[in-house]
């Protein structure tokens, strides 16, 4: 089962972290510095702090400091000294830096040391039914939906297709392909990419919304690529049994929405029909029942999250938090089947929360896991048993994420 | 301070709770009320909808590519080559080409331009300069050099401006533009069918249609912010994009440099900050904001009257004229630095108009974009009138730049201002670009479909 969709967001955590830092050679770096203007003596040291390195890494760094100045022949004198240098751990947004004032009598003079990058932290799990998540790409273009097969890794961006190769560093770019769609699109363009038909070993298929891209994983020669696009406004498949039930391989049934292109939302229009009108939606999965039939969860383009069952559309309650985006779950843990909803509230940072549908009513199974930005995008992997999650960060970099669940 | 810079990201919500996060929806419009003309430059709000740029800034202030898609330079950075993306169309449907390009940017710069020429080549535009160019792409997204169409098919020049943006002028009436979606847009078709903007509308007024449902979108001046906050306003505020800086004329009264410096000991920026900006500039010293460097608080910022008084000596220079950019509380600003400078000796007449060319002071206020902090200090640099170019080769490196810069008393760095934007309970996903103005074109309204 493959399908994606978007957005949510919330749990705020704290915004700059610092990585550690071998003060080993940055020390030695503005002792030396600090030499060359000061040259051998006594002077009167400081170190003051306005970064988000921890206080307690300051008597390692003086200690260190002390050491090399001295090895440069400037001893460290108490308050009597008339030269002074006042050292200060400071940053920007971006990276951090170890600053000299030094002080010959009214004379200042300035050294200066680059202590590398600010690190985001890391995302802690929460307790629970634990989702976690592991990034398996990341990237500067917009990423719209990724497929991956045998080390290789096809990527949709919003103007081409992009086929990378695994090595030892990553990700590699191996190819890519144009997508010039000669209709206008979307602000927020979205797109899918499914493992194709069984008859094509091998292959995929990738929607855009005005365009269809269809290929192989791999190239048949070096730097051949068999893969190409047309426009096409074909529906795009939303749900297969397959995935439903949370099985490997080929799938038989499949069904198909229709997009509506210039927009960023499915029309409502299904196929085959499945017996009911069903409104325009942004996201919709194929969710087990204890009664052994399927049925399709729909998120509307006017907020209502809606179960479509027996010919009937009904309205599911508990969902007040979701965003515009869900994908089912096939996590094996308590009910089997989880749905995985974005969801934002008013935090800077979306998060994902696993939720069960034992009724008409949605569960929260799992506490919410922070992601580094926004979800941008959401679909089960073609497993059913973990689900893709793109997500842009605050600097505008995208990076598509695996998400699993663990049992307790 | 980092703390402060992150913060400053947030949408302040006062007043309605957010729920969860949707996709925008499509459709609707929007009715945004400002003081100024949307057609002045810079930052006029209907520039940007309108008229694209070969480059542009993101949200964090990075270059990335708009009717460009790639560059590249030559001969250290004497020539560059920017590429043309294709297909692309002016609103009324003539084709964007290197020489539509060209004619664009000989209209609008004609003077201070970074480069010596530009010209098509190809589907190229090539620029030229006799000095290296190193930060040309992100000046490139300034303002000042949008693309507009010069001369229509037919050989007229257009009677309004005519761009490749996410949105067309389709109305001019009474002091309100009407912005139309431009369906075929590059960047895909904005959210919103019509923006109307109404324009020299003072703050009270429009703040009052704000509260009374009549606008959706209005201005929240630095110095109003605290207002805005007592009456519960939902204000979305962007980090520092401006200085506010005293620019100090190098010829004529103030030629000596040590009288400069005195002016640059005498301004009390603590009464700046907290009279007449109600305490929401950031105090500075410094050209770039310490989040971009790191380094700003090596520039000592406290006012230290006896050494303004101990360098101009002797010397009495004649009475000096001040001009002013800006509103009101610019020229309350601007009486307030005259005072300051009353007691350092000086005798400063605030000028009520605005010729720049012959006052000796100009209290303006300067651009704070880019990522790229030797992007941001050329791009700062280029609208105060210098040429200056700047490569980064390290914070100290830069340090040492911005000194010798200051060290010339020509610029004097005051306060770093945010922008803000109160907006009504309709109004979603409004963010800010880089220079703090919204970025309407991503912008949507609840309930449209």
């Amino acid at each position: 089962m493959c399908f994606l969709m978007i957005l949510g967001g919330a749990v705020l955590k704290p915004l700059f972290a610092a990585a550690p830092v071998a003060w080993e050679q940055p020390a030695a770096e503005l002792a030396g510095q600090i030499a060359a203007i000061l040259g051998p003596g006594q002077a009167r040291l400081t170190i003051r702090n306005l970064s988000t390195i921890p206080n307690d890494e300051i008597p390692a760094i003086r200690q260190l400091l002390t050491q090399n100045l001295k090895a440069h022949g400037i001893s460290i004198a108490g308050a009597e000294s008339a030269n002074t240098i006042r050292v200060t751990l400071s940053e920007s947004a971006r990276e951090r830096i170890l600053v000299a004032e030094v002080g010959e009598g009214d004379r200042m003079q300035v050294a200066m040391v680059d202590l590398g990058p600010v690190r985001l932290p890391t995302t802690v799990p929460a307790a629970g039914l634990m989702l976690r998540s592991q990034q398996i790409f990341a990237e500067g273009e917009r990423v719209l939906a990724v497929l991956e097969s045998s080390g290789w890794l096809v990527v949709v961006e919003p103007e081409a297709l992009v086929q990378y190769g695994k090595s030892n560093d990553g990700w590699k770019e191996q190819k890519r392909l144009a997508v010039d769609s000669k209709r206008g699109m979307a602000r927020d363009p979205r797109s899918i990419i499914v493992p194709a038909p069984i008859d094509r070993l091998d292959g995929f298929d990738a929607f855009d919304g005005a365009a269809k891209c269809s290929g192989v994983f791999g190239m048949t020669e070096p730097g051949e690529w068999p893969a190409q696009c047309a426009d096409s406004d074909d529906p795009w498949v939303i749900a297969n049994e397959a995935g439903a039930q949370g099985a490997a391989g080929g799938s038989t049934a499949e069904l198909k929405a229709f997009y509506n292109a210039a927009r960023n939302y499915f029309t409502g229009v299904v196929t085959p029909s499945i017996g009911v009108d069903l409104p325009s939606f942004y996201s919709a999965a194929l969710i087990p029942r204890s009664a052994g039939n399927g049925a399709l969860l729909i998120g509307g383009i006017d907020g209502k999250v809606q179960l479509a069952e027996n010919g009937m559309l009904k309205p599911v309650a508990g969902t007040r938090d979701w965003g515009s985006d869900f994908a089912v779950l096939h996590s094996g843990c308590g009910a089997g089947t989880q749905i995985i909803a974005s969801g934002s509230g008013e935090a800077v940072n979306d998060s994902l929360r696993a939720y069960e549908l034992p009724a008409l009513e949605a569960m929260p199974a799992s506490a919410p896991l922070a992601v580094d930005g926004t979800v941008t995008a959401l679909w089960t992997a073609p497993d059913g048993k973990s689900i893709f999650a793109v997500v842009r960060n605050a600097a505008n970099q995208y990076e598509v994420d695996r998400v699993t669940a663990l049992c307790n | 301070m980092l703390r402060r810079f992150a913060i400053s990201f947030l949408v302040v919500l006062l007043g309605v709770c957010a729920g969860a996060r949707t996709r925008p929806h499509y459709g609707g419009s929007l009715r945004v009320e400002i003081e100024g003309d949307p057609w002045q430059s810079p930052d006029g709000m209907a520039r940007r909808l309108v008229l694209d740029g070969l480059t542009a800034l993101d949200a964090d202030g990075g270059v990335t590519p708009a009717l460009a898609t790639e560059w590249k330079s030559d001969d250290n950075d004497h020539r560059w080559q920017f590429r043309l993306r294709s297909g692309i169309h002016f609103h009324d449907g003539s084709p964007l080409t290197a020489n539509a390009v060209v004619m664009s940017l000989n209209l609008s710069c004609t003077a201070n331009c970074p480069w010596t020429a530009v010209r098509a080549v190809g589907s190229s535009v090539v620029f030229t300069s006799d000095s290296p160019m190193p930060n040309l792409p992100a000046l490139l997204a300034g303002d000042a050099y949008l693309i507009a169409l010069t001369r229509t098919e037919d050989g007229q020049t257009p009677a309004n401006p005519i761009g490749t943006g996410p949105f067309q002028l389709t109305n001019s009436n009474n002091g309100v533009l009407t912005l139309t979606a431009n369906e075929n847009c590059w960047q895909g078709r904005p959210f919103l069918d019509q923006i109307a903007i109404t324009a020299n509308r003072p703050i009270h007024d429009q703040w009052l249609d704000l509260s009374t449902g009549r606008a959706d979108i209005v201005e929240a001046p630095a110095q109003d912010l605290r207002l805005a906050q007592q009456q519960r306003l939902t204000v979305v505020v962007s980090p520092p994009v401006e200085l506010l800086a005293l620019q100090v004329s190098d010829t004529g009264a103030l030629a000596n440099p040590v009288l400069r410096a005195a002016i640059a000991q005498a301004v009390d920026r603590g009464a700046l900050s907290n009279v007449i900006f109600q305490k929401q500039g950031e105090i500075t010293a410094s050209l770039l904001p310490q989040s971009l460097t790191g380094y700003a608080f090596l520039f000592p910022a406290e006012r230290d009257l006896n050494k303004a008084n101990e360098l101009r000596g002797g010397l009495t220079p004649p009475p000096l004229t001040m001009a002013v950019n800006g509103d009101g509380t610019m020229q309350l600003a601007a009486q307030r630095i005259a005072l300051n400078l009353h007691e350092a000796g000086f005798t400063v007449q605030v000028a009520t108009g605005h010729n720049n060319a012959r006052a000796d002071l100009v209290l303006r206020k300067l651009p704070l974009e880019g990522a790229d902090s030797a992007d941001a200090l050329a791009i700062l640099l280029h609208a105060a009138g210098e040429n200056a170019s700047v490569t980064w080769q390290g914070p100290s490196a830069l340090f040492r730049a911005e000194h010798d810069f200051l060290d010339l008393h020509t610029i004097v760095p005051l306060l770093e201002l945010p922008r803000a934007y109160a907006t009504g309970e309709r109004v979603r996903d409004l963010k800010l670009r880089a220079d703090g103005t919204p970025d309407l074109a991503d912008a949507s309204v609840e309930g449209a479909q």
